[in-house]
């Protein structure tokens, strides 16, 4: 009898073996068998099910088989032997059960409150099992971008998934802003030089052409070239520019096209309506990669999509379709700055980006009535009322915008004559 | 117009400015306590009936007021008309306007007008000849005495500078044919028996004469109901053109055009010389009383705004095109926004505006625009003239207004051309070159000249491709500024451009006060509608923090909205989810009575500076001053006065920039 189970110990470690062969012959470590798929192996002799159960649950016992219950029934998956070591080398049941759960959960990590709740075990066990798996080196901590406040954990050969790291655009479970302004400066840059024509100026308007139909509604800043640094007077004078370029009552005031006011030089002009090779996302993703701006990821059309949609969104450029072909263009070409991207950047460094009175990307945008406007920027506006504390009687920004100092106000009202 | 606090407040202000500080008192009651009789303002002012009655002649000789003497008491009941009175933030504009489209001795005649409120054109005749007599007598002894024009409000000093230019009117037949010019611009119109009607009014007094005249038996029935509607339409239409009866009385004896025609022999290309000819006006009714039409004003203001907008948008000789395009287009557009119940008849489509062709702007365009500039160049092989010579003959459906914006590309224009877009990608240059001809008009041949061009730079295209290249771009555009509607027709359609506009001009003054996260936010929320923070985050490509910030710091400033939605029926705050969206609309309201505001504050800027230099203006009010400030005051004098001129001129130009703001998301 004794040498029965001798022998049928014998048996059932060599039809182990090569059950776990053959399985893994059959398939990766995610693949589901089930009972049937066991059997139709060929390795359990004559479809002897009791023989199989045996065989299976012995593999089970060695963590090399993990039962599964899935929908049809239970399966198993087979696991390789060196996770199987790790599983067998751990001290007690509780490690082992904190171990399968957190591999359970895979790529995305698992929370450790998760796990005590799946284990109903006391917390205190909990946390001294993963204290344990640490440093043995088994599991490691994770940020989740999905739940950046929850403590995570994930084997510790696995990379972390993209839904747990957010893609991309994620770095350390942070948004990577320097990364992203990064590829958008790329990204407008090519599309501005792609989607439109670097021409020369016109030269200046004669009188009378453009100016009789324009004259005093144009209202155009006397524009530098962008990316040049201007001085610091030509900035606080902002505010005024746009007031005295439109008032026209007397009549005299000089049109103020703005062709004129800008150094002859090169422009962005529009293309010819029928464009047919405005950049298109698949253009892009390929020139970055191209390029490998960016190294160690690479990004597919799906993330230039969002970049460009962010770029839309901006402002800055513009989905045209022609024929069906869905290209981007930069918006308001001829105002763009032509100053090329390496330099502007140098520029940008140089100062530090204090003195450069120009957007990162693109250009200002108009400026209406509303945003010139002291009020339009008033931080008590709300509270400003005649009679109030604050009130149009003693406003300090109009005073500053209209250039009359303080001294004024206290000048007392003597008679005055000739 | 809305008239919320603010906007009161505007109005009251505005006239004071201009017209003095009793219409204004009295204007403001009216606005305060609406409808009102002579006896009842007597009673809510404290005034004197004779003080009252010299107010009200002043605001109704402006046109500020509308009246209607009831037929049962014979009392008469005053309104404000507080679309002229806000009209006043906009002189400067319609007189610069009209100097540059016209003339400057239109100007100077629009100036008139302004000043004096209506007039009978006898008046308006018999007031030049003095000036005329007067300047020729002057001029004969002194040869540069300061003009006698006469100040509107004494202690305002002028609003608009009232220097005659030198080229104001100097002969009584010159002033008859700036009058019809004026009047065929439909710049200038007739006052009729109802002009002093308010719009209600007009409206039962209309409604009640088609009852007596057609329904003596009552309106039955939907039909009946249909056909009333009709008819009223009908009557205020006809209210309506009565004010136009001096121009259709004018076109009788043919356009100006013509007569011009005829006596030149040839069509005088641009008849802008300053001494326009006097042959031909046939003499206008001396006893037709006139003033000016804002309608029409603000259609001409409408054009030059969007000249401008194209000029940033695409470049400025694409943008003189379009200038001579919307002004042909809109010669007998009376109105920016038409009236639903008048304009629009029922089951029929919107009536458009008609259609201009490539030649009508070809004569039109003034030979010194060099239109080969503005414009890229490509190869042919590079273009597809097929997708650039799309014709839509139809305006986009309404629906799409909305959803396509300029963030979408693809609005219904897209969408035909997705109908070509498979055979189209594999066809081989010549075969395409071949479709392009033939599907294109057969007009003057651009598309070989096109092709040329592009092939070499000295074959340039001739002027009337050049002419198309520009006129196709502006089709192209997002924000269709021009549809292609037949073969060389061109026509806008207004309605969803200026809803586009709008947009375009709320995003700048987001992206001024909010920067570029603020716009991208914005934008974002309106092409997906109703978003989370969370999908905000995902979709803007920004940290959390920024994106919270960001979006109260908008919520403030009324450019989005929040919607809480509950998680179950027990609406537990903690449970519930927030959505972001934002409307539009209530972003416009809210800007534009910010604006009013902030017109009203540069105006109370200007009172208060003004006390400051009482003093000084007081001494230029002497009448051996006035017109010598320069020579007579003491230097110190003079600087503060010269100094308070310029910051006057600079705040009215601030409250017209502003009126440009409010025009475009309210009038336009
Ligand atoms: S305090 Fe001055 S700037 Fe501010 S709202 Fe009042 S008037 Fe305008």
């Amino acid at each position: 009898m004794a040498g029965d189970e001798a022998d049928d110990a014998a048996k059932i470690a060599i039809l182990k073996d090569a059950l776990y062969d053959k399985v893994r012959d059959h398939g990766s470590e995610l693949r589901l068998f089930t009972q049937k798929d066991l059997m139709e192996l060929g390795i359990i002799p004559a479809g002897n099910l009791l023989l199989l159960v045996r065989v299976v649950q012995a593999l089970t016992d060695d963590k090399l088989f993990v039962g599964v219950n899935s929908g049809a029934g239970i399966a198993w998956r087979w696991r390789s032997r060196e996770d199987a070591k790790k599983y067998t080398s751990l001290p007690n049941d509780e490690t082992m059960m904190v171990y399968a759960v957190v591999d359970e959960a895979g790529a995305d990590g698992i929370w450790n409150r998760t796990i005590k709740h799946k284990l109903n075990m006391h917390e205190a066990v909990v946390k001294n099992c993963i204290k344990y798996l640490e440093t043995k080196g088994y599991i490691a901590s994770m940020k989740n971008v999905e739940h950046p406040n929850k403590k995570m954990y994930i084997k510790a050969n696995l990379r972390p998934s993209e839904r747990a790291t957010g893609g991309p655009w994620f770095t350390d479970g942070e948004l990577d802003s320097v990364f992203i302004a990064e590829l958008e400066d790329i990204v407008f840059e090519y599309i501005k030089t792609h989607s439109a024509y670097l021409g020369n100026q016109g030269p200046p308007r004669d009188a009378a052409g453009l100016r009789a139909p324009n004259k005093g509604i144009v209202k155009t800043e006397a524009e530098p070239s962008r990316g040049v640094k201007r001085p610091a007077t030509e900035i606080t004078n902002d505010d005024q520019a746009g007031p005295t370029k439109t008032h026209h009552a007397d009549g005299t005031a000089t049109s103020t096209s703005g062709a004129a006011g800008r150094p002859r030089g090169k422009v962005y002009l529009p293309m010819p309506a029928g464009y047919r090779h405005y950049p298109t996302v698949l253009d892009i993703a390929q020139m970055i990669n191209d390029a490998s701006f960016t190294n160690n990821t690479t990004l597919g059309p799906h993330e230039i999509q969002q970049l460009v949609d962010v770029l839309t969104y901006d402002g800055l450029i513009e989905p045209i379709k022609v024929n069906g072909r869905r290209g981007y263009r930069v918006t308001r070409p001829t105002k763009q700055d032509t100053v090329a991207f390496s330099e502007r950047r140098k520029q940008r460094e140089q100062d530090g980006g204090v003195l450069i009175d120009a957007p990162r990307m693109g250009v200002k945008p108009p400026t209406n009535g509303l945003t010139e406007a002291p009020c339009g920027k008033c931080p008590v506006f709300e509270l400003c009322e005649e009679g109030g504390p604050v009130s149009p009687g003693n406003c300090v920004y109009f005073m500053q915008w209209l250039d009359i100092e303080d001294s004024v106000l206290a000048r007392p009202n003597g008679a005055v004559t000739v | 117009m809305l008239v919320t606090q603010n906007g009161a407040e505007l109005c009251a202000l505005l006239i004071d400015e201009i017209y003095g500080e009793l219409p204004s008192r009295i204007f403001a009651v009216l606005l305060n306590r609406g409808r009102s009789s002579l006896p009842q303002l007597v009673q809510y002012t404290s005034m004197s009936p004779r003080q009252l009655r010299h107010g009200l002649a002043v605001l109704n000789q402006h046109s500020l007021l509308y009246f209607d003497v009831n037929s049962d008491n014979g009392m008469t009941v005053y309104e404000p008309n507080t679309d002229n009175a806000y009209n006043l933030a906009r002189i400067g504009k319609v007189l610069e306007m009209v100097d540059t489209s016209l003339s400057p001795s239109a100007k100077d005649v629009m100036q008139s007008l302004l000043l004096s409120g209506q007039t009978r054109i006898s008046d308006l005749v018999a007031a030049y000849q003095s000036k005329i007599d007067h300047a020729s007598n002057v001029a004969k002894l002194v040869k540069d005495e300061g003009d006698d024009w006469p100040e509107l409000n004494g202690t305002n000093g002028d609003v608009q500078v009232v220097k005659m230019p030198d080229t104001s009117i100097n002969s009584a037949g010159q002033l008859n044919s700036v009058l019809c010019r004026l009047v065929e611009a439909e710049l200038v119109e007739v006052i009729h028996k109802k002009t002093f009607l308010s719009p209600q009014d007009i409206l039962r007094d209309v409604e009640k004469e088609t009852l007596d005249k057609y329904f003596l038996a009552g309106v039955k029935g939907g039909k009946g109901k249909i056909e009333f509607q009709e008819k009223v339409a009908d009557g205020l239409r006809k209210v309506r053109d009565e004010s136009k009866s001096l121009k259709r009385k004018l076109e009788q004896n043919g356009t100006a055009a013509k007569r011009r025609k005829l006596f030149s022999g040839v069509g005088m290309s641009n008849g802008n010389g300053t001494h326009e000819e006097e042959s031909g006006d046939p003499g206008l009714d001396p006893k037709q009383v006139i003033r000016i039409n804002w309608e029409k004003c603000l259609v001409e203001l409408r054009n030059r705004r969007l000249y401008q907008f194209v000029a940033d948008m695409i470049g400025e000789n694409t943008a003189y095109v379009y200038a001579v395009l919307l002004k042909l287009l809109t010669k007998r557009l009376a109105r920016c926004r038409l009236d639903p119940t008048i304009d629009i008849k029922e089951g029929e489509e919107d009536i458009g505006v008609g259609f201009v062709t490539t030649d009508e702007i070809l004569d039109n365009l003034k030979t010194g625009i060099d239109l080969s500039l503005g414009l890229g160049k490509a190869t042919k092989d590079k273009i597809s003239s097929k997708a650039a010579e799309v014709i839509h003959e139809h305006p986009p459906k309404k629906k799409l207004f909305i959803a396509e914006a300029e963030v979408d590309g693809d609005a219904s224009a897209d969408e035909e051309d997705e109908e070509g877009s498979g055979s189209e990608s594999g066809e081989s240059d010549a075969e395409y070159e071949v479709r392009g001809r033939s599907s294109a008009p057969v007009g003057n041949g651009t598309k070989v000249k096109f092709a040329d061009a592009a092939a070499g730079k000295e074959q340039r295209l001739d002027r009337p491709g050049q002419l198309r290249q520009h006129l196709l771009l502006l089709a192209e555009s997002t924000q269709h500024f021009v549809r292609h509607c037949g073969p060389d027709e061109w026509t806008v359609d207004f309605v969803p451009l200026m809803h586009t506009l709008c947009e375009a001009e709320l995003d700048s003054v987001i992206e001024q006060r909010s920067g570029k996260p603020g716009l991208r936010l914005v934008r974002l929320l309106r092409d997906k509608g109703k978003l989370d923070e969370k999908s905000l985050q995902n979709v803007a490509l920004m940290r959390k923090a920024e994106v919270q910030q960001k979006m109260l710091e908008m919520q403030t400033a009324g450019f989005v909205h929040i919607q809480e939605v509950p998680r179950d029926n027990k609406a537990d705050v903690k449970k519930s989810f927030f959505l972001w969206f934002c409307d539009i609309e209530k972003s416009a309201t809210h800007l534009v009575d910010t604006s009013y505001r902030t017109m009203v504050r540069c105006l109370q800027i200007l009172e208060v500076i003004r006390q400051q230099e009482k003093d000084v203006l007081m001494l230029t009010k002497r009448t051996d001053v006035k017109g010598r400030e320069k020579d007579v005051m003491r230097k110190e004098y003079y600087d503060r006065y010269s100094r308070f001129r310029e910051n006057e001129k600079k705040l009215f130009a601030q409250v017209m920039r502003l009126d440009d703001f409010v025009s475009l998301l309210r009038d336009f």
